[in-house]
């Protein structure tokens, strides 16, 4: 088995906001060549690191904006997030929870920080993934997976070095709690320090760690502070981690999926005149309609 | 000049190669605005068409009531200007603002005399420009007097495809000279006609 070697070591972008709600770095398509060809199943990484939010009575976030054509992946590590979307559906993703949404064909939704949390506020951490679909599922119906923390199935690794949560994918025969479309492993490696744990994932998959809490050491050398992110390259299966102090690393690996994309805001599609499609059925109310 | 649409725009047009009108363009400067900032505010005497290499400008006015009138919105490969300033030296009645980061070629008469002196095609191409533009307005005017809510939205998004996705929708309803409220209702009756689940 040879070794997957680190490729590069990212800092954080300059962080915008998304709406009001959501101050986040960019990983993913614009920083360091992570375009999302390269990156692919991979479209998209916005990392809100741990940002304070002020109490308000009038909840942060984003309005009401259509999705078609991938899927959105919520991880809410600190805060709260309220969604409702255009098929009558909504909730609330706390802490350790997991909102996986197929928007596939098309879907309007809406993103606000928990009413409830808003007034307090306080420490908001969290991430947003896009992960493509492949053109055969791009037309499927819209649907989501509301993963609760308690559901997520945890690896224990052996030696106190921590655990690890399967979110998708699998994990040394611990297969994760989300179903997906192509290949894709997500798991949120939670290490002591001093501890460490083993990746493989087979040479051509799209691999990454953005490390959200202490600091990391790749393959015994690379090492990768809080809010960076590590970006494999595809030469090897195997490679592992050492948390230099306690650490939080969210492991990514996909599938490309080799097919062209064509993106523009929220939608991705495989030709310029799906994307134009998408902008007409959007303007003449074929996703439906969801109040403000 | 670094502006790849401008020169692709020109020179795909006016069917010269991109080396002819590098050559005229090179004074020219992409000018790089960041959200918010103004290009024009009332009361001031603008020399420049602007032209959007990336990004999105906002032309509009507010009326003594402090309420705001959208002329037109101007997203990439798109012209600005307020040709009563320029052409007829007045003090601007509009605002033209960014509404994203944007990267922007400002066009001055000189420009645009060389290109009509050095590039013949030049004066036969903006003339049609020109009355591209009148046409616009004219059909602005007469969707203004004549069409309800719908029709101009209808005709709003045929024109400008994404710019619902990208600016407030009080912005739009400021454009098409409805309430907000309108706006929605709109949108709600045909979410009613055409979704499909």
């Amino acid at each position: 088995m040879k070794t997957r070697t680190v490729e590069l070591v990212a800092s954080p972008r300059e962080p915008h906001f998304v709406g009001d709600g959501f101050r986040v770095h960019n990983f993913i398509p614009s920083s360091y060549g992570m375009d999302m060809q390269r990156m692919s199943p991979f479209l998209m990484l916005d990392y809100n690191s741990t940002y304070a939010f002020p109490p308000s009575n009038k909840p942060k976030g984003v309005g009401v904006h259509p999705h078609k054509g991938f899927e959105t992946v919520t991880i809410a590590y600190k805060g709260k997030v309220a969604h409702h979307d255009s098929s009558g559906g909504g909730g609330v993703i706390g802490e350790g929870d997991i909102q996986w949404m197929t928007a596939a064909k098309g879907i309007l939704h809406k993103e606000y920080h928990d009413k409830e949390w808003s007034k307090t506020g306080g420490d908001f951490q969290m991430v947003q993934l896009w992960v493509n679909l492949p053109a055969k599922d791009k037309k499927s119906d819209p649907k989501y997976q509301a993963i609760k923390n308690e559901d997520v199935p945890v690896h224990t690794l052996p030696e106190g070095a921590g655990s690890v949560e399967v979110i998708a994918g699998d994990y040394k025969g611990t297969t994760g709690a989300a179903s997906t479309f192509t290949p894709v492993h997500l798991f949120n490696a939670k290490l002591h320090k001093g501890g460490t744990a083993e990746f493989q994932f087979p040479e051509n998959y799209n691999t990454a760690l953005l490390v959200l809490e202490g600091s990391i050491v790749v393959n015994g050398k690379e090492k990768t502070p809080t809010d960076h992110l590590a970006l494999m390259a595809n030469d090897g299966e195997n490679f592992n981690i050492e948390a230099t102090e306690d650490a939080l690393v969210l492991v990514l690996s996909g599938e490309p999926i080799n097919e062209p994309i064509a993106a523009q805001g929220p939608f991705v599609m495989n030709t310029r005149a799906e994307l134009i499609e998408a902008f007409n059925d959007f303007n003449i109310g074929k996703f439906g309609y969801l109040e403000d | 000049m670094n502006s790849p649409k401008l020169i692709k725009y020109l020179s795909s047009n006016l069917k010269i190669n991109e080396e002819e009108i590098l050559l005229l363009a090179n004074d020219y400067p992409i000018k790089k605005v960041v959200k918010d900032e103004f290009l024009l505010r009332a009361n001031e005497f603008s020399k420049y068409t602007y032209f959007i290499e990336k990004g999105l400008l906002r032309q509009y006015s507010i009326d003594s009531k402090g309420k705001e009138h959208t002329i037109s919105f101007a997203p990439e490969n798109w012209f600005v200007s307020d040709r009563e300033s320029i052409y007829f030296n007045a003090s601007s009645a509009y605002y033209i603002q960014a509404l994203e980061d944007s990267e922007i070629v400002m066009i001055d008469e000189d420009f645009i005399k060389n290109l009509s002196i050095k590039i013949p095609a030049f004066t036969e191409f903006n003339n049609k420009l020109l009355h591209n533009h009148i046409r616009h307005l004219q059909n602005r005017i007469h969707m203004l007097l004549s069409s309800n809510a719908e029709e101009r939205y209808l005709e709003f998004v045929a024109m400008y495809p994404d710019i619902l996705l990208r600016v407030p929708q009080t912005m739009v309803a400021s454009y098409l000279g409805i309430t907000p409220e309108s706006l929605s209702r709109v949108r709600k009756e045909l979410a009613r006609k055409n979704f499909r689940s």
